[in-house]
């Protein structure tokens, strides 16, 4: 019988949590030094799904961290620079009390700092790992080099983010990987495509900091410590796998000194500096396989999406802008040279720039303001909007909606993938309709030939948008597939055909492929048994229905091109 | 002393051609006494008796001599100790004196006290002889010429062999660790090569040679929602007709939804209406106590009722028995009851079925429920501390404050506070208020009596 009596709270979640204090207690460190340590080490903290048992049978709300973790952190070295630095400052204080001020000239000279190098090797094993995490060391060190010098943070984080952030832009325009940029009403959205990793990162205005008051910027600049040292080991092995010197120097103002470099280096207008002098970059081509069937056409398409890559990769090569001053330079420059653009700005504006407005080869001036007063008539004026348009459209737009003075179409977030039969917006109707080569006609036209489109033949639908499509969609998609598998082998034409993008008549090509999906798609439903078939006919109902509705509301307003309507009254104003 | 003097003589005369410094020694002669008669067998009285005093008396002289003259007089040669007066020059002296006279006053004397100080004797002073000697001289002389072989044929001795073979002091270690924030820090391939490790890991990590290895656990995050969430379309600076007023619509019923919240509260809050004294209360308070009412007979009656019911009357044995029957009889009826009804279910299969089936198909549906649920949990905020996580505001701009043109747009919210809260949305931090200022001790106004005369 019996043996020892069971204790409550030795055993099970009880033992596995460790509230904060003990935690702290346990290492020995204050609450901000834990706090800091927590943040470094990535140690993060966690909530019970049983609070009361492991909180003891209390109820009281407390912050959790799991016991592992925290002897996982008795090993950090870290720890013990942490308990020095304490020491210093308590002898510091004292020999200041003191008056003694040779010691603390001494102790000064002592000053107890730590490396976070290891800490990022322990985190980050490999480099694809530490790219993958890259987003919010991204944004928060464009955040804070946008920072005036107010006492918030130390100037010299504010100067090394600054610099951090310019390396950053220099690599991602020499190595061409922006993709998508986004002007909201917050910042300014970017994402890159680095090493196959897509980035995206939040850059605020310039001048745009009121210092909100319930912000801690205490952890805030822990967190920016931690990443400003991944973010610069990113930094040195990106350039190392495009042969750029790191730290990056400007090619031709070499013997500049070592700021004014900086500075160039932060204008965005120069090259960068490379450890072996390739005249060219050459193109990696994809390694052609003798292939079959399915593969073949995953190549095909494969090939295709690289192609169409390349394309917008040399967007804006050839074209030649010039800057005026009231348009943000940075984000214009960084952009415009990431496609491989010239730019070029007024003097008195900033360093870098490398001609005048009166050159006349400059084929496009970026302007925002109402009007100009001396215009050069073999250069086209326009508004900014139109670079990030024509960035998110993978192609350059009309520059006649964009004109000086003319009312802006509206900027459509490129971040959004609309979903089959979701509306979209006429805008982006239209800028699809030119991406397929189609020659922007009259509005009302080209709104009614959607329609019809949509009402006579439901399998055009789905080619032409670029969509995700919906889960019962694929399966059936897949069953298509399975079906119609011996016919499509035997219809296909030979695998070497010349690519419609390539030839010159456009449209015809086009056409005559999506004929040929239909015609396949149409005999694979002759082939379904009834049960599926009858699926297939309910899902093509549901999306009928929401086509209708969608053209319904696409009808019926007149739209107006600025909404001025204020709908709903609201407080936080 | 006569014996003394006596035997100084002969002490002398022993010495040929010594020639005495003193000559007081002629005068002391005629003081001889008798000589004394003592035993000299003991070494008492050989020290006592024997009189040495000729002896010493000599030697001083010699001494004296030695310090006078710089060697015995009698070895002296003759020029050195006579000359021949040929009687004074008088042109010669002249000058000299002359010349005196002004060298008196042109060059400087010695002091008197380094004349004092100088060394007066003439008799040198003695050689120390170890100082022109080397010990082991012979050795060292050896070990030498030996160094000087090995050195030609390049082998270097094992003190030399030593100091090259230390390790270099390691700069490191004395040098300051720059701090993380400077700007011009210096950065490196930090996933290049590796060394790889030969010793026992076990070894290494116990001597503190290698980190302990981070749990693969640590590296998961904490929330899976990404680090940069982009706005909602209607955000655009430009927006769509449409997505801007969905996004207004999410605005707005987030405000909704916190307005409700607050009236909930205040009507909570409210005080009732049958709390509130009418005119009526008012008078029956004023009376209370008054008036005589007639509440206690009722409870009385209540009473006696109560107390009827209590008492009961004892049952009977043919009582007893029909409930007896009645019992069995009902319960043969239940169980005849339950047997129809399995017959029965038998033709019920179908309706049946479907209920399992409709059973079915809830369970299934609420696993399918709880599994979202779940999946919405992974992204939703954890209660993680004291507060829970509060949303920052929906950034919009209202129809009529969206700008032109990208010159006039005014950005909306703060991206440093987007920051923190996404941190706080992804678990990273715990959510925590700013510490309020609490005055520890009361604050005390007094008024100052110069401020009160005037007043």
């Amino acid at each position: 019988m019996g043996g020892l009596q069971k204790k409550k709270y030795e055993r099970g979640s009880a033992t596995n949590y460790i509230t904060r204090n003990k935690a702290r207690k346990k290492l020995q460190l204050s609450l901000a030094d834990f706090r800091r340590l927590c943040i470094l080490k990535g140690i993060y903290p966690h909530e019970p799904k049983h609070k009361k048992k492991v909180n003891k049978g209390s109820t009281a709300p407390r912050t959790f961290y799991l016991f592992k973790d925290i002897r996982f952190l008795l090993h950090e070295p870290i720890v013990r620079k942490f308990r020095e630095y304490k020491v210093f400052v308590r002898k510091l204080r004292k020999a200041y009390g003191k008056a003694e001020w040779t010691g603390v000239e001494r102790l000064r000279d002592n000053k107890p700092g730590y490396k976070l190098d290891h800490i990022i090797k322990e985190r980050y094993p490999t480099f694809i790992d530490a790219l993958r995490d890259i987003d919010d060391a991204l944004s928060m060190c464009f955040l804070f080099s946008t920072f005036a010098r107010t006492g918030k943070c130390h100037v010299q984080t504010i100067t090394l983010c600054r610099r951090l952030t310019v390396e950053w832009m220099n690599y991602v325009v020499t190595s061409r990987s922006l993709r998508k940029v986004f002007l909201s009403i917050k910042g300014i959205y970017y994402q890159a495509e680095v090493l196959g990793q897509l980035i995206t990162w939040l850059v605020p205005y310039q001048f745009a900091h009121d210092h909100p008051t319930d912000v801690d910027y205490r952890v805030m600049a822990t967190f920016t410590e931690m990443y400003t040292t991944l973010f610069g080991f990113i930094n040195f092995r990106l350039y190392q796998t495009l042969n750029l010197v790191y730290p990056p120097k400007v090619t031709q103002y070499l013997d500049l000194t070592f700021s004014c470099a900086q500075q160039k280096l932060s204008a965005l207008s120069a090259s960068l500096a490379r450890v072996v002098a390739t005249a060219e970059e050459e193109e990696n081509q994809l390694d052609l396989f003798p292939t079959e069937g399915e593969d073949q056409e995953n190549m095909q398409a494969r090939e295709k999406e690289q192609k169409e890559q390349e394309a917008q990769k040399r967007l804006f090569e050839g074209l030649k802008f010039f800057l005026n001053r009231e348009v943000p330079r940075e984000s214009l420059a960084f952009i415009l040279r990431c496609f491989g653009a010239e730019v070029s700005w007024d003097k008195s504006l900033c360093i870098g720039g490398t001609y005048e407005v009166t050159d006349e080869t400059i084929t496009h001036q970026i302007v925002d303001r109402p009007d100009m007063d001396k215009q050069y008539i073999n250069r086209y004026y326009i508004q900014p909007q139109w670079v990030f348009d024509s960035v998110n459209a993978q192609m350059r737009l009309p520059v006649e909606d964009y004109f000086l003075g003319t009312t802006l179409p509206p900027h459509l977030s490129p971040f959004v993938e609309e979903k089959d039969g979701d509306y979209v917006p006429p805008e982006k109707l239209k800028l699809m309709a030119l991406q397929r080569g189609e020659k922007p006609v009259q509005e009302d036209e080209e709104e009614e030939d959607e329609e019809e489109e949509e009402e006579d033949d439901d399998e055009e639908e789905d080619d032409d948008v670029d969509d995700e499509e919906l889960t019962e969609e694929k399966n059936l998609k897949k069953l298509e597939g399975t079906r119609a598998q011996g016919k499509t082998l035997a219809v296909k034409v030979t695998p070497g055909k010349v690519k419609p993008w390539e030839t010159g008549s456009v449209g015809n090509k086009v056409r005559l492929e999506q004929e040929e999906k239909a015609e396949e798609k149409r005999l694979a439903i002759m082939m379904m048994k009834k049960k599926e078939k009858y699926l297939y006919d309910k899902i093509m109902f549901g999306k009928k229905r929401t086509t209708r509705e969608v053209s319904s509301l696409r009808c019926a307003p007149a739209k107006p091109t600025r909404p001025s309507l204020r709908p709903f009254a609201c407080r936080w104003r | 002393m006569m014996a003394a003097v006596k035997r100084l003589k002969r002490v002398a005369a022993l010495q040929p051609g010594f020639i005495s410094f003193k000559s007081s020694a002629e005068s002391d002669d005629l003081n001889s006494g008798r000589r004394k008669r003592v035993n000299k067998n003991k070494k008492k009285n050989w020290n006592k008796h024997s009189d040495i005093q000729d002896v010493e008396e000599f030697l001083d002289d010699v001494r004296l001599q030695e310090r006078a003259t710089g060697g015995l007089i009698s070895e002296k040669p003759d020029d050195s100790l006579f000359f021949v007066d040929i009687g004074e020059q008088k042109k010669s002296v002249r000058p000299e004196v002359q010349e005196r006279k002004k060298g008196k006053k042109s060059k400087s004397r010695p002091l008197r006290i380094d004349l004092i100080l100088q060394h007066d004797s003439l008799v040198p002073p003695p050689k120390d002889v170890l100082a022109y000697q080397q010990p082991n001289a012979k050795k060292l002389r050896r070990i030498a010429e030996n160094a000087e072989k090995l050195a030609a044929m390049g082998v270097l001795p094992r003190r030399q062999k030593r100091l090259l073979n230390r390790r270099p002091a390691t700069k490191t270690s004395k040098a300051k660790t720059a701090a993380n924030n400077f700007p011009d820090r210096p950065y490196y391939d930090l996933w290049g090569g590796e060394a790889k490790e030969t010793a026992d890991p076990y070894y290494l990590e116990q001597t503190g040679k290698r980190r302990v290895k981070r749990p693969e656990k640590l590296n998961a995050k904490p929330s899976i929602l990404p680090a940069v969430e982009v706005i909602a379309p209607g955000g655009s600076y430009n927006p769509d007709f449409f997505s801007h007023q969905a996004l207004l619509l999410e605005a707005h019923e987030v405000e909704v939804k916190r307005e409700r919240a607050e009236l909930r509260l205040e009507r909570q809050l409210a005080v009732k209406r049958e709390d509130t004294a009418t005119e009526e209360t008012v008078f029956q308070e004023l009376v209370e106590g008054l008036v005589e009412e007639e509440e206690e007979e009722q409870e009385e009656e209540e009473d006696v009722s109560i107390r009827g019911g209590l008492q009961q009357e004892k049952k009977t044995e043919k009582e007893r028995k029909r409930e007896r029957a009645d019992k069995i009889k009902s319960q043969q009826k239940q169980a005849a009851r339950v047997f129809t009804d399995k017959k029965q279910q038998l033709f019920q299969l179908r309706s049946i079925q479907a209920t399992l089936k409709r059973r079915e198909q809830r369970t299934r549906e609420r696993v399918a429920q709880r599994k979202a649920n779940q999946e919405a949990e992974k992204s939703m905020p954890r209660r993680l501390g004291k507060l829970k996580f509060q949303a920052q505001d929906l950034e919009i701009q209202l129809s009529d404050e969206i700008p032109g043109s990208l010159r006039t747009l005014r950005p909306e919210g703060s991206v440093l506070k987007d920051r923190f809260k996404s941190m706080q949305k992804r678990n990273m931090i715990e959510p925590r208020e700013r510490a309020k200022f609490k005055r520890r001790l009361k604050v005390k106004y007094v008024e100052k009596r110069a401020f009160r005369e005037i007043t």
